[in-house]
């Protein structure tokens, strides 16, 4: 560890980036979500808020977002831990399924949604599957019924990075572990809550709260699909952003951000603590 | 060591997801041999509503043809032009965070001096909140320093990446205290120990940091969405592919191959990395 003044120099490109374009204007915008932002601009305290929580295009983009996200993460949390588990243990097998999970995350979405447009269309190969098996056609991409391809198209796109993570952390399980377990004669399924989760619980952590920074993510299919305005069941809060910032309301953007921070933060928070709560149990 | 059995289920299951996920990219591929008149009228039976008619699924153009390439790239460059906006934002981005990030990282770890805990708190929480949170604050700096509708405006907010961040310093960290304390011994300043030691030994958290950028950069919609609203041309592929894609032209999906090109290579190059650097997520 070095004790001096030059790590400053070390820190000074980093800090006043960080200091310029998320700091000083995180708390500086505060102003804006508490004046009128008339003429004269009043302090209003919370009258912009009170305005944007009865804004029912604001409740409508922070209730999909929401709901989207909590589909999507435990999912695709679920979905990664499995593929992970499945190439943990044909280890060191299984190279060519390690190096094409990722690769759906590296591709831009604008360029994969022509297919996408193709599998979804309503005679598309989808819907021909679902009536080769009897079942009635849907209209996947222009209706309520266009949750389900967002939810596959993110899945599709994250699952890869969450394996990989996944991956790495059941294998750094000590392998004496197991083999003390299969002596001890524990059946897999006990194995696996009693070994690999405990001792993967900061890894798991950690992908569940990235999955879910994706999730919240869930706009650019839905904006490349249908625009600014799509069906209503898809329109999210970043629909929503977008659409006051074009309207220049700084208040009602702002007021947006900070109500949606605190509401993230929260959540996070007691996810935290509910981790380290775990975590303790487990090692005292 | 654990027995290696075979699992054949479980590795049938592993091949499947790995075709899912290259299903989308290997069709998009296909597609660009199509000649432009074939993939039109391919294209134009989609959204029949009318009957029980379906689209083919067609896998083998009639006829092979490089035609859809020789429109996008030498008839009609307007691919070509986002193209290069796209590569432009991609370097000045990707460029300046490795100038950047792994100095703010190795002063944030490999330096004892008050203060660091907060500094490095504040990046996880930047790091967990939203990008409807974060473009608040981007946006009110932009404005006030004059720099929306203008390359800047995506290139320097993206300059800190908080995630990468975090990766890097998780990985240095890592390294064992006493090759830092046998340079001091050597009495190398702080610098020489930058160069000579920790960026050498951080590499693959490097190469991590550079292909999740890349993904990131490859992709950008919201941020040039919102920033370059008057400026069309100065808008990367990831957003106009999708505007030029609204009537068919018979060479969307060469447009798209081309597009999902340099993925393919930022992961062939980068596809080691990223397998050593999210190891480090696991240790806390």
């Amino acid at each position: 560890m070095y004790r001096t003044k030059k790590v400053w120099l070390f820190l000074f490109p980093g800090l006043l980036a960080l200091m310029i374009f998320y700091f000083i204007p995180f708390v500086g915008g505060i102003r804006y979500s508490v004046l009128d932002g008339s003429f004269s601009n009043r302090f209003v305290g919370f009258e912009n808020y009170r305005k944007l929580w009865s804004n029912s295009m604001f409740l409508l983009g922070l209730r999909n977002t929401f709901e989207l996200s909590l589909i999507c993460a435990p999912l695709l949390w679920l979905l990664s831990y499995l593929t992970a588990s499945g190439l943990a243990r044909i280890y060191p097998k299984g190279v060519f399924v390690r190096s094409s999970v990722l690769l759906p995350f590296l591709a831009p979405s604008s360029a994969v949604i022509l297919v996408w447009q193709v599998f979804f269309d309503y005679g598309g190969p989808l819907n021909r599957l679902l009536t080769a098996l009897g079942g009635e056609r849907i209209l996947w991409l222009n209706s309520g019924a266009m949750r389900l391809p967002i939810i596959i198209m993110f899945l599709w796109k994250n699952l890869g990075l969450c394996t990989v993570i996944f991956l790495s952390a059941i294998r750094s399980v000590p392998a004496s572990y197991y083999e003390a377990a299969e002596l001890d004669g524990i059946r897999p399924f006990r194995r696996t809550m009693n070994i690999t989760l405990p001792m993967i619980m900061p890894s798991s952590y950690l992908v569940f709260i990235l999955a879910w920074i994706n999730a919240f993510r869930i706009f650019r299919e839905v904006y490349f699909l249908s625009g600014s305005y799509p069906d209503l069941t898809v329109y999210t809060l970043q629909h929503y952003m977008n659409n006051v910032y074009g309207k220049l309301d700084y208040q009602l953007v702002t007021s947006a951000a900070y109500s949606f921070a605190v509401l993230v933060l929260l959540i996070f928070g007691i996810l935290f603590l509910l981790q380290q709560r775990a975590a303790n149990e487990i090692n005292g | 060591m654990r027995k290696h059995k075979a699992f054949p289920v479980t590795q049938f299951l592993l091949i499947l997801v790995a075709v899912l996920l290259l299903l989308p990219i290997a069709a998009t591929l296909i597609l660009s041999f199509f000649s432009p008149e074939e993939l039109k009228a391919y294209l134009a039976t989609r959204n029949s509503f009318s009957g029980d008619r379906m689209m083919e699924i067609r896998l083998i153009p009639r006829e092979f043809s490089l035609l859809q390439y020789y429109r996008i790239l030498i008839t009609d460059q307007t691919i070509l032009r986002g193209f290069v906006n796209s590569a432009l934002y991609a370097i000045a981005i990707i460029g300046g965070q490795i100038l950047i990030l792994p100095m703010l990282a190795y002063g944030l770890s490999c330096f004892r001096f008050r203060g660091r805990d907060i500094i490095a708190f504040s990046i996880v929480l930047l790091m967990v909140l939203p990008f409807q949170v974060t473009m608040v604050p981007n946006v009110l700096t932009l404005r006030t320093l004059n720099l929306l509708n203008s390359r800047w405006a995506v290139i320097l907010p993206m300059l800190t990446a908080p995630f990468s961040a975090f990766l890097l310093r998780q990985y240095m960290l890592s390294i064992p205290g006493e090759l830092i304390e046998a340079a001091q011994i050597d009495s190398a300043g702080p610098l020489h120990c930058y160069i000579r030691i920790v960026l050498p030994l951080s590499r693959p958290v490097i190469g991590t940091m550079i292909a999740l950028s890349f993904a990131e950069c490859w992709n950008l919609v919201e941020q040039p969405l919102v920033y370059l609203t008057l400026r069309p041309d100065l808008q990367p592929l990831s957003v106009t592919f999708g505007q030029l894609t609204s009537q068919i032209r018979g060479i969307e999906f060469a447009g798209a191959a081309l597009f999902i090109l340099p993925s393919l290579f930022v992961y062939m190059i980068f596809q080691d990395d990223i397998m050593e650097g999210v190891q480090i997520i696991g240790i806390k």
